[in-house]
């Protein structure tokens, strides 16, 4: 699932595409794990579902968007720490959010 | 900077569920095939003229409403004639049948083989049609979901955004704690209806809900009432809360010039607001929802005294 990630010309953008895999989804544990772990970096930090997207740093953002199991995700970081930022979100997919 | 807009598609399900209460529906059969199933082109049609046998002209792609005037054409009809005509409307997205009438049970099983929901509406066909054509319109109005949490203060509805953290969802509740209510916390829906307006609203999984730093989530109504929330609130003003910078060079001093942002192709008034330690935000935000409640009733105060000062100092020249 930890397809590479991309660069983005434009913006300085980096993006990296996800897989919930946790049963539950983004439910609001997973959530708060989510905002702590953006809220380390300094850059904006944006989660995407079927072209939604929602800023990683709010929990009732990533609540709205609906991140079932199995539901493909795009991280989008932008700012001096991008790449670690991707690393640091991506991790906590890759390990279900500690569920499971 | 709103680039997230979302052009919805309807489905049969989401018309039944949008207009269950206000179009008083029900389901006759095949409820079960309207999730998913999607209505393509976002109108009504009576099938009179199709179900006559004229079919070069059909708006198949439409939700089909059966009146009294077609189920009494249909009554006239021997039985196999009628299964017949009702089979040749083909793939059409859903039917309803106005009045409260139920289908007769042969041609519900009939319905039931086509795959095609039925379902009643309570109402005469003549107010079933205008109340569903707005719903579909509603339900079919561009909309984009924004990072922001909507108010509404004496009547203006606000939308207040800024970073993560600055303190978008403290002041809502400050708000609340004075009489005012929330609509949307943190996301917000805004759509523009069929008069041009942009109508917010919240986010139904999160809707009722706000999340404060240090306490979590909370469920607004239980604790303040429901007078305390709002389902939908038109847009009146933006107000933009941003971390003071040094010199404060973009901050309007005057009120003089009013900035607006385009949301869906209409202009709404737009306020930046510098967050500094020690600033009571609450108060500044109340009372720019009553100036703007002040510019909508065609006072400026900063105009105003502008144009006071101009009459005088001509006087001294």
């Amino acid at each position: 699932m930890d397809s590479a990630a991309s660069h983005s010309a434009a913006a300085g953008t980096v993006t990296r595409d996800v897989v919930v895999l946790n049963r539950y989804g983004i439910h609001a544990r997973p959530a708060a794990l989510l905002v702590k772990a953006a809220s380390r970096f300094a850059g904006e930090i944006l989660i995407e579902k079927n072209g939604v997207k929602v800023n990683a740093k709010s929990i009732m953002g990533l609540l709205t968007l609906e991140g079932n199991h199995g539901a493909k995700l795009r991280i989008h970081a932008s700012g001096p720490d991008a790449a670690e930022a991707l690393a640091a979100l991506a991790d906590l997919f890759a390990r279900k959010f500690f569920e499971d | 900077m709103w680039r997230t807009a979302e052009s919805p598609r309807i489905t049969v399900a989401d018309f039944f569920d949008a207009g269950r209460r206000s179009l008083q529906l029900d389901w006759e059969v095949n409820a079960a095939h309207a999730v998913g199933r999607e209505i393509s082109e976002v109108a009504l049609n009576r099938p009179g003229l199709a179900l006559a046998g004229f079919r070069r002209y059909f708006a198949h792609r439409r939700i089909q409403v059966m009146g009294l005037a077609e189920m009494t054409y249909l009554g006239s009809l021997p039985v196999p004639e009628r299964i017949a005509r009702l089979r040749a409307l083909g793939h059409v997205p859903a039917i309803v049948l106005s009045r409260g009438r139920h289908m007769p049970a042969f041609v519900r099983a009939a319905a039931a083989d086509a795959r095609v929901p039925v379902m009643r509406s309570h109402l005469v066909t003549g107010l079933f049609m205008n109340a569903a054509t707005v719903l579909l319109q509603n339900l079919s109005s561009p909309r984009i979901r924004v990072p922001g949490t909507l108010v509404e203060i004496n009547g203006v509805g606000v939308l207040l955004e800024g970073e993560p953290g600055i303190g978008k969802s403290e002041i809502a509740l400050a708000l609340i704690k004075r009489g005012h209510s929330l609509v949307a916390d943190d996301t917000t829906i805004l759509t523009r209806d069929s008069t041009g307006c942009i109508q917010g609203s919240a986010v139904e999984i999160t809707r009722e809900h706000m999340e404060i730093r240090g306490l979590g989530i909370i469920h607004v109504p239980s604790l303040f009432g429901i007078s305390a929330m709002r389902n939908e609130r038109r847009l009146d003003l933006i107000i933009r809360m941003q971390k003071a910078p040094a010199g404060e060079d973009d901050i309007d001093r005057t009120g003089l010039d009013t900035a607006t942002r385009s949301v869906l192709d209409v202009p709404v008034p737009l306020i930046t607001v510098p967050v500094a330690a020690g600033r009571d935000l609450t108060n500044v935000v109340e009372v720019a929802a009553l100036n703007q409640r002040l510019k909508q009733m065609g006072h400026n105060a900063a105009r105003e005294l502008d144009d006071k000062l101009k009459a005088t100092l001509a006087r001294k020249d």
